[in-house]
C-alpha cells in the first residue's frame, strides 16, 4: 500500500471490469430460482405439501362430492359473501348486522321467510333473539345460483349450535321464483306475512 | 483486528439467516396450529391423547423405536375416481354417453385414476345427462400402495407429540397409521413380547422386559394377560408351563400410544375421499 502512494501509477480502469456474461449468468441463474421458488414453494403456506404445488392446487382438489358437499359449499360461499358482517363464527356484529347464531329467523322449521331475506333484501326493523336491530341489507343472493345459497343456508341452519333442516336447490327455486320483481322487505310486519 | 467488525457482521448474518429460517419462520408457518375441523366431517383432528396413550409415547421415545419405525407416509401424487351412483330419470342419455351396461351395478366407476380435469369433464357429462356422480379423491404413492396410510402426514398428526417421534429409517413399517391398521390390543402386545410369534420373519427384538412371566399357581388369571398363542405355531414362544405373561404398565402404555396412531382422517392440507366399502385395492393389501 504504502509503496502505491509513494510510486503512484497511472490508474487503469481494467481491473474493475466483470465480464458481462458472469453477470447475465447470475441474472439468469436468479430468475431461473424464482420461477422455480414460485412453482414449488408453496410461498410457505402451511397448508401447502407435497403433492402439491401452490394453494390454488390444493383447494382445486378438496373432494366437494358425497357427504358433506353442500355444507363445505355453503361454508365457503357464506364466508366471501355474508361473513363480513353477520361474522364467520355468525355473532353478528354489534349495530349493523344481527347475530344468526341462535336466532330464531334463522331456526325457524320452514326456511322462506330466511330464504327470502337474502334473495330480495330487508329495510326496517326486525327483532333478533329479544334485541331490536334497524336492518339495512342489500338482496346479497341475487348474484348466488339456487345451489349456491341451498348450501349458504342449510350452513347457517346447522352450525354454531343451529339445528334446523337443511334447504335444497329446489327450494330456493321457488322463492326465488316468488320473491322476482319485488321491492325489498319492509320489516319484520312484512316478513312476518310471508307464509310459513 | 482492523476487519473485526465485518467479521462480526459475517458471523451475525449466517447464525441470523438460520436463526430466522429454522426457527423464527417455522414457529410463523406452523406455530399457531391447532385442532381443525375434519373434512367433510364432523369433530375435530387431532384429537389429544389419553393418559396412557401420553405415556406410552415416552415409552416409545425411551425405548428408541424411532431408530427403526417411522410415523411420516410419504405421498407421491393424487388422483380421481369418478362413481356413478345413479342413473337419473334420462336414462338413454347417460348411457349415450357411457355406452351401455347393467346398472344393476351401482355405484360404478367409469374412470380411473384420472386427472382432477378430466374427472370433472366426465362428471360434468354425466351431470348434464342426468345421471348422479361422486368424485373420488385417492392419495397414491409407495407408502401408500403398502397399506401403511391413506394419504401423507402432515403437521397436524404431531399436534400433540413432544418430542415427535418422526424417525428416519425404516428398518420395520411406518407406524403413522398403526393403530387404524392393526387395531388389536392382544395382537400389539404379543407382537411385542414375541415379534416372530406373529410375523414369521420380523427383524424386530422381543421386548420381554416390558412383561412380567409369573406362575399361575392356580390363581385366578389376571385380565391383563396375554392370550397366547394367537396363532397355534410355533409354541416356543410359549411360557413355560403354568406360568402366564402379563404386561407392564410400560407395555400397556406403548401400546396405547400405538392404538392412538391413526392418521385416517381427510384434512383440508391432505384430501382424500374416505370410502366406505373399501374399493381402494390399496387399502385390502397387506
Amino acid at each position: 500500500m504504502n509503496d502505491e502512494i509513494s510510486n503512484p501509477k497511472p490508474q487503469t480502469s481494467t481491473a474493475l471490469t466483470v465480464p458481462i456474461w458472469i453477470i447475465a449468468l447470475m441474472l439468469t441463474l436468479i430468475f431461473l430460482g424464482g420461477v422455480y421458488f414460485d412453482h414449488h414453494s408453496g410461498w410457505f403456506n402451511p397448508k401447502v405439501y407435497a403433492p402439491y404445488k401452490n394453494a390454488e392446487e390444493l383447494a382445486f382438489y378438496q373432494p366437494l362430492s358425497g357427504p358433506g358437499q353442500l355444507l363445505a359449499m355453503g361454508k365457503s360461499k357464506y364466508e366471501q359473501n355474508c361473513g363480513t358482517c353477520h361474522g364467520t363464527d355468525g355473532m353478528g356484529k354489534p349495530g349493523q348486522a344481527p347475530p344468526l347464531a341462535g336466532s330464531e329467523w334463522v331456526n325457524a322449521k320452514d326456511f322462506k321467510r330466511l330464504a327470502q331475506i337474502p334473495l330480495d333484501g330487508l329495510n326496517g326493523t326486525i327483532h333478533v333473539k329479544g334485541q331490536e336491530w334497524n336492518a339495512s341489507m342489500a338482496a346479497m343472493a341475487a348474484g348466488l345460483s339456487d345451489a349456491d345459497l341451498a348450501g349458504v343456508l342449510t350452513y347457517i341452519r346447522s352450525s354454531w349450535g343451529n339445528k334446523a333442516e337443511p334447504v335444497t336447490a329446489d327450494g330456493v327455486k321457488s322463492v326465488r321464483a316468488a320473491v322476482a320483481g319485488k321491492p325489498a322487505i319492509n320489516g319484520e310486519t312484512q316478513l312476518k306475512t310471508i307464509s310459513e | 483486528m482492523k476487519s473485526s467488525f465485518p467479521i462480526f457482521l459475517a458471523v451475525f448474518v449466517a447464525l441470523g439467516a438460520s436463526f430466522g429460517g429454522f426457527v423464527i419462520g417455522a414457529i410463523s408457518q406452523l406455530g399457531t396450529a391447532k385442532q381443525t375441523e375434519i373434512l367433510n366431517g364432523s369433530g375435530v383432528y387431532p384429537v389429544q391423547r389419553t393418559g396412557d396413550a401420553t405415556l406410552g409415547l415416552q415409552v416409545y421415545r425411551a425405548n428408541g423405536c424411532a431408530a427403526c419405525h417411522t410415523t411420516d407416509v410419504r405421498q407421491d401424487g393424487v388422483t380421481c375416481d369418478v362413481v356413478l351412483t345413479g342413473m337419473g330419470k334420462n336414462l338413454r342419455a347417460v348411457e349415450k354417453v357411457l355406452g351401455n351396461f347393467n346398472t344393476n351395478e351401482l355405484p360404478k366407476i367409469i374412470l380411473h385414476n384420472a386427472t382432477k380435469e378430466a374427472a370433472d369433464a366426465v362428471s360434468d357429462q354425466i351431470t348434464t345427462a342426468g345421471g348422479q356422480v361422486e368424485t373420488h379423491i385417492i392419495a397414491t404413492g409407495a407408502d401408500i400402495s403398502r397399506g401403511w396410510g391413506i394419504r401423507r402426514s402432515v403437521a397436524m398428526d404431531f399436534l400433540w407429540d413432544y418430542p415427535v417421534q418422526l424417525g428416519s429409517l425404516r428398518a420395520g413399517p411406518d407406524l403413522a397409521n398403526v393403530g387404524a391398521r392393526l387395531g388389536n390390543l392382544n395382537w400389539q402386545l404379543q407382537h411385542l413380547y414375541a415379534p416372530q410369534s406373529v410375523i414369521k420373519n420380523s427383524a424386530m427384538p422381543p421386548f420381554h422386559f416390558l412383561f412380567e412371566v409369573r406362575k399361575l399357581n392356580g390363581a385366578t388369571l389376571s385380565p391383563d394377560a396375554l392370550q397366547l398363542p394367537l396363532t397355534q405355531q410355533p409354541n416356543e414362544f410359549l411360557p413355560p408351563p403354568g406360568c402366564v405373561v402379563i404386561p407392564t404398565e410400560d407395555a400397556k402404555n406403548l401400546v396405547a400410544y400405538l392404538l392412538s396412531l391413526r392418521a385416517d382422517v381427510p384434512l383440508y392440507e391432505a384430501p382424500f375421499t374416505p370410502q366406505q366399502t373399501s374399493t381402494n385395492s390399496a387399502a385390502e393389501k397387506k
